[in-house]
């Protein structure tokens, strides 16, 4: 088929048409879900995928999911056979040793049928906030994946349009917070039958030949686009190692290796040299090492450009088997979002020398987990809450990092304070900025953030997150961003008695106990005492930078008394840097 | 002090950003007189009073005195967030939350761009201020208020000489006792300066939320009280002494005074003038379900109307880039509020909208806008990107020596030529080709708006009309609604001006919350009683301000529900029922349950539900204007042919044979007479628009000479 042949008004038309049946099913999926994880945060994505399991059409919410995505919908649907699916059947599987990631995120995968035949598949994945296993939230630190929840191969859940209810009750029976996830799987099946109907009157209007002929079209186009965005890229070798603190066992620090080859051929990503894989929580299945190269290299592209399959077949990666960025079976995986997030940073360190002005300093570079759960002495349920906290952003060539916000794949929202108290036996008793935590610069990283988790009642709680042991890395002369602290907090009657604890690790609170979680701040990118002073005043004012530190990091004179930079005294400091 | 007003007009005045628009209407005859002048956006506020005046001096037996009430629509709230020209605003919080508007909802508003900014926070950090004090999520005090800590932020407060101070203490949804002794500290230490609670604003739970639209609310007020105080005064000056009322995000108006004081209620109060006029329009008619399609310069508005309402809701944020209207995905780049707002979806397609092709070499339309200046190719001046305005020329769709009535000639070769360099040769096509592929992709967009506020709140396009108007809409209406599946089209009278004319079709509201969150199960009926009385009573006070409502004041009452356990609500219409008892109860659930299935497709019997708000609104009567019947009748129009040109039309050839250029007759609007009918393809032809009838369709002039337009 020849681009002239076809139509370029039809094809904008139904390239607009499969975009909006996807923003459609994460509409229905968030505003009927149940956890604060899904319907607040926004923890799901929602995609559609044509008869030969090639990703068309993406919703624009969690992009680590989608980098996933791509390969576990394929897989499953493979491993259950497309030919035992009838219309109105939806299967679901979470298993990461089927091209899934870890057992928290869900995917429900339903066919499209037109006139009896298959036409595609609508999916969404949703973080579901509990799968059972070894602690409240499913996150923790355990040896073996069958610690970590439930494994769910592709099964069939829903039959002809009704769910199967022997398996849906042993399903739940793994799981802590019942009526939530009940409720979150009733937003995915709402979300997936939205999707259908949408794909479905596509074809109604457009015949099914020609809706077959423009998906080609489509996802050609996004090669071309693709294709032509690589070819801009700066060609050579470009190598960074980094690595992910501890993995929850050990206090030893877990290496990851990248190498990224961009020649004629496009873009190589290679993460040999990485450590073996652990009995620990830290182990990133391909998927999840697949989903960091494919947002990283997406992050370099024209903003505009469409994600499907045109573009994830430029996404090469070489990911040896057994090593923390592959694991093998029975590896447990639930931290490995952790190792995915720091492989992110890792690639835009190495292409820093070759794409000064592209990327950013280190960022908060984790997932950062809180978790926890137990009982709700007003209701007698067991409940359990999942969120993410953000941190500083890494700065870029011409402007600051943004104070705590999330990173690279990931997006989700935090809680409300007052929601999240209203529905569990938590209290929040801090949220805000931390001064001081940003990573020197002549543009300066993002501040982390603090939020304090205060316990009436008994709980068990899990970190799992990371960076307590070096900041967030700077670029070009920038300094790295704060460590972060996990810390536990008791009341000993004779006052506060605080405790460090690993960025890995399950807690049984008792009452009055706090959590208090402390996220590093971003790098910095050049110089710091190339920052104009003006910048450094203007922090101090607004009290995210301390007189000392400007001082020390930038030097910068500030008087106080006259809201004004002290010009010689500044000078003077300045002097022979 | 305003007075009602003893005469028979009305006046509405909606001010863009290119034209002011006045509507003056004689509620005797139904006599409706337009003005149009130029915008003045450093002073809104004169080319206000120049529309008034020339709607004055138009009618030469008007006096000022004869005038009932002046209806304005106004952005100057939403500019001044925009631009970053807000009030010096302070802000007091829970002590430990200080950076609740700096961390926001801690995510970013593009997801692959590693340069991206975070909105900055409406009240820098320095401003943001903490009290010692702690409630539960029951309302219950944990940490009691520290008069001294308020006394020491007040004094602070007070050295830092702002105009205006928000307040938004945790949980004081559920108990605004904290924030109210907070709020009487402030009133004594700085008379003067506006104060907002978050209590008083929006007593709805999520912090971040109501702090969001408390802050709003309080750094617009002292510009919205220039702004409101200058008109006023310029009125006087002329001699009106007529009410002057505000429109609100709503639809609703209320007046100047209560605006002052509530004024994020009205936001976005010059887009919802369109979507009034298009329910007014369509229950008038006879077509209370209506999609609202509103085209001008630079953006497309659509919304729906069900029962002659629009549909309202409170998830919005303002000034967000690339705003997808109100969907749950609005993303982080906006300010949220939580107040009434039209929902309606805004896109980037209006006449100025760029075409262009991208480096897949695909055919696209917008988001950049050639704006009033260059504007598009054809105006000649200076344009050389083409716009959808070009494309419509090229297809003969619009008349060169007729745009602007004639004022402003249109270079036809110069359009065609911008066509074919910049989209026709890169794609191989023809001139008119890609003319009309330019067009087609811009209704597309539309069509997907039309989509959003449809299809997606579970309405089938196909049970509505469309009512198309703005400079624009009545060239796209028609192929919108045979894309979308609308079987009716309704042009009105002056669509140019036809969003003016909204301000004079609607009521006075008021709106007054409560927040319950309880369930269904275990709420004490007595308690939802007091609250409707005590809502109501504030409701009858507030209403005492509005002079020109008639008669007593009718409430609307409507619950805010979901499952328990979701995080969104439906709003469902309160039971018609004299008591609040089991059996009101029961209907509810019932009607919440029907509402779910609507909008998500599932129910859930049986399974709790939760009453998160009550509202109530008080709308205060007005009496609509009598609309006027066209002076001639007839069923013959082709005494309104003004000639024939070539048209192309090329999107139904199966259905009517008409492929690529057709001869198509022009009529000239003014002159069609009532009951006239005839068939497409038609041009019709007025100096602010011109219509596009399509093949197929069917042209029906009503008796006030609406188009109707059918398949």
């Amino acid at each position: 088929m020849t681009t002239a042949a076809i139509d370029p008004i039809k094809f904008e038309v139904i390239r607009n048409a499969l975009t909006q049946a996807a923003e459609e099913m994460a509409i229905a999926l968030r505003r009927s879900a149940y956890s604060t994880n899904v319907k607040t945060r926004q923890d799901f994505s929602c995609a559609f995928f044509d008869k030969d399991l090639r990703s068309v059409s993406q919703a624009f919410t969690q992009p680590v999911h989608l980098g996933s995505f791509v390969r576990h919908v394929p897989i499953a649907v493979e491993r259950y056979g497309p030919e035992n699916l009838d219309p109105g059947d939806m299967i679901l599987s979470n298993d990461p040793y089927g091209g899934g990631v870890h057992l928290n995120d869900i995917s429900l995968i339903a066919p499209v049928h037109w006139q009896g035949e298959l036409v595609g598949y609508t999916a969404c994945l949703a973080h579901h906030v509990d799968v059972g296993g070894g602690a409240p939230a499913s996150v923790g630190a355990f040896r073996e994946v069958f610690q970590e929840g439930i494994i769910i191969p592709p099964i069939k859940l829903v039959a002809r349009g009704k769910i199967d209810d022997d398996l849906f009750r042993l399903v739940l029976a793994q799981i802590r917070s019942k009526r939530e996830t009940t409720g979150d799987f009733r937003a995915q099946i709402a979300s997936n039958r939205t999707g259908a109907l949408r794909i479905v009157e596509i074809i109604d209007r457009y015949g099914i030949d020609e809706f077959y002929r423009y998906i080609d079209q489509i996802i050609e186009y996004t090669d071309r686009r693709t294709r032509a965005e690589v070819a801009k890229l700066p060609k050579g070798v470009f190598e960074a190692k980094g690595f992910v603190d501890n993995d929850g066992f050990t206090d030893g620090v877990v290496t990851l290796a990248v190498k990224i080859t961009i020649d004629d051929d496009g873009v190589r990503f290679d993460t040999t040299g990485s450590d073996p894989q652990r009995r620990a929580p830290v182990n990133s299945t391909y998927a999840q090492t697949f989903s960091a190269c494919a947002y990283a290299l997406r992050a370099l592209m024209d903003r505009d450009l469409p994600v499907n399959d045109g573009f994830y077949r430029y996404v090469h990666v070489n990911a040896p088997e057994g090593t923390v960025t592959n694991c093998v079976h029975p590896a447990p995986v639930v931290g490995g979002w952790e190792t995915h997030v720091r492989l992110n940073d890792l690639i835009f360190e190495a292409l820093a020398p070759a794409l000064p002005d592209a990327v950013c300093a280190g960022t908060k570079a984790m997932q950062c987990h809180a978790g926890f759960g137990g009982e709700n002495p007003e209701t007698g349920e067991y409940y359990c809450f999942l969120e993410t906290l953000a941190g500083g952003y890494g700065a870029r060539s011409t402007s600051d990092g943004p104070d705590a916000v999330q990173c690279h794949g990931q997006n989700t929202e935090n809680a409300p304070v007052e929601e999240t108290e209203r529905n569990y036996p938590v209290r929040i008793a801090r949220y805000e900025l931390i001064p001081d935590s940003e990573g020197p610069g002549e543009f300066r990283g993002g501040l982390g953030l603090r939020r304090d988790y205060m316990f009436p009642e008994e709980a068990t709680f899990t970190v799992l997150a990371d960076r307590d042991k070096a900041g967030p890395h700077g670029l070009f002369g920038g300094e790295p961003g704060s460590t972060s602290v996990y810390a536990l907090i008791k009341n000993q009657g004779d006052g506060k008695h605080e405790e460090r604890l690993s960025s890995k690790t399950t807690v049984q609170m008792q009452p009055g106990d706090v959590i208090s979680y402390r996220t590093s701040g971003g790098g910095g990118y050049g110089s710091a005492f190339a920052r104009d002073p003006q910048h450094v005043l203007a922090d101090v004012l607004q009290g995210k930078l301390s007189v000392e530190r400007a001082r020390s990091r930038y030097g910068v004179e500030i008087d106080m008394a006259a809201y004004a930079v002290d010009r010689s005294a500044t000078l003077e400091l300045r002097r022979g840097k | 002090m305003t007075i009602p007003g003893t005469g028979r007009y009305r006046i509405g005045v909606d001010i863009g950003g290119t034209f002011t628009d006045g509507t003056l209407v004689d509620s005797a005859t139904g006599q409706v007189t337009t003005s149009k002048v130029l915008s003045t956006p450093a002073d809104p506020a004169t080319g206000f009073i120049a529309a008034v005046k020339k709607l004055l001096q138009s009618e030469s037996s008007i006096a000022p005195g004869d005038l009932e009430h002046v209806v304005h629509a106004t952005t100057v709230a939403t500019n001044s967030i925009i631009e970053g020209k807000l009030a010096k605003t302070a802000f007091i919080t829970t002590e430990g939350f200080r950076d609740m508007l700096e961390i926001a909802r801690q995510i970013r508003p593009s997801l692959y761009d590693l340069q991206f900014v975070k909105p900055p926070p409406l009240v820098p950090r320095q401003l943001c201020f903490e009290v010692s004090e702690r409630l539960d999520a029951k309302g219950q005090v944990v940490t009691p208020l520290d008069e001294q800590s308020v006394a020491q932020v007040v004094e602070r407060i007070a050295e830092s000489k702002v105009e205006a101070v928000a307040v938004c203490l945790l949980h004081s949804y559920r108990n605004p006792d904290h924030e109210r002794r907070v709020g009487e500290a402030l009133r004594a230490r700085l008379p003067g300066v506006i104060i907002s609670l978050s209590s008083d604003v929006v007593p709805e739970f999520r912090e971040y939320l109501r702090a969001s639209t408390t802050v709003i609310n309080a750094a617009v007020s002292p510009i919205v009280s220039r702004y409101l105080k200058s008109i006023s005064e310029k009125l006087e000056d002329a001699g009106v002494t007529a009410e002057l009322l505000v429109m609100q995000s709503s639809g609703g108006v209320y007046p100047a005074e209560a605006a002052v004081r509530s004024p994020v209620f009205m936001v976005e109060s010059g887009p919802a003038a369109g979507a009034v006029a298009a329910a007014a329009l369509g229950s008038s008619l006879g077509y209370p379900n209506v999609l609202s399609f509103d085209m001008g310069g630079t953006t497309a508005k659509v919304s729906l109307i069900r029962n002659g309402q629009p549909n309202v809701t409170k998830d919005y944020s303002v000034g967000g880039a690339a705003q997808r209207g109100t969907g749950a995905f609005g993303g982080a780049s906006g300010y949220p509020i939580r107040t009434p707002v039209v929902d309606l979806v805004e896109i980037g397609a209006g006449g100025g909208s760029i075409a262009w092709v991208d480096s897949g070499g695909a055919l696209r339309v917008g988001p950049h806008s050639a704006g009033a200046d260059p504007g598009p190719v054809c105006y000649g001046l200076g344009g050389t990107e083409p716009t959808i305005t070009d494309a419509n020329l090229v297809l003969g769709r619009l008349d060169p020596d007729y745009f602007a009535g004639g004022e402003m000639p249109l270079d036809v070769e110069a359009a065609q030529a911008a066509i074919r360099v910049r989209c026709a040769d890169p794609l191989g096509l023809s001139v008119e080709k890609a003319a009309y592929g330019i067009v087609e992709i811009a209704n597309t967009a539309m069509v997907n708006a039309l989509r959003l506020v449809s299809v997606q709140r579970g309405h089938d396009p196909r049970d509505f009309m469309l009512v198309g108007f703005g400079g624009a809409g009545p060239a796209h209406a028609v192929r919108l609604a045979e894309q979308a599946g609308i079987p009716r089209v309704l042009i009105p009278v002056g669509p140019g001006t036809a969003s003016a004319l909204g301000l004079l079709v609607t009521d006075v509201r008021m709106e007054g919350s409560a927040t319950l969150i309880v369930r269904s199960d275990e709420v004490e009926l007595s308690r939802i009683a007091a609250e409707f009385k005590r809502l109501e009573t504030a409701g009858r006070e507030s209403h005492k301000i509005a002079a020109s409502a008639s008669g007593d004041p009718v409430f609307e009452r409507s619950v805010e529900m979901r499952y328990w356990g979701q995080s969104f609500e439906l709003s469902v219409p309160a039971p018609d029922l004299p008591d609040i008892d089991a059996r009101w109860m029961s209907e509810l659930v019932e009607a919440f349950n029907d509402a779910h299935e609507t909008a998500y497709g599932f129910r859930a019997n049986g399974e709790p539900v939760e009453l998160v708000n009550l509202r109530l609104t008080t709308v205060g009567k007005i009496a609509r204007p009598q609309m006027k019947k066209l002076e001639t009748t007839g069923t013959d129009a082709s005494v309104a042919v003004k000639g024939q040109r070539d048209v192309y039309f090329a999107e139904d050839v199966e259905n009517s044979g008409h492929e690529g250029m057709v001869q198509t007759s022009v009529y000239d609007r003014a002159r069609l007479p009532a009951g006239a009918v005839f068939r497409g393809p038609a041009i019709i032809e007025e100096p602010d628009s011109t219509t596009v009838i399509h093949p197929s369709w069917t042209v029906k002039v009503d008796d006030y000479g609406n188009l109707v337009l059918q398949r």
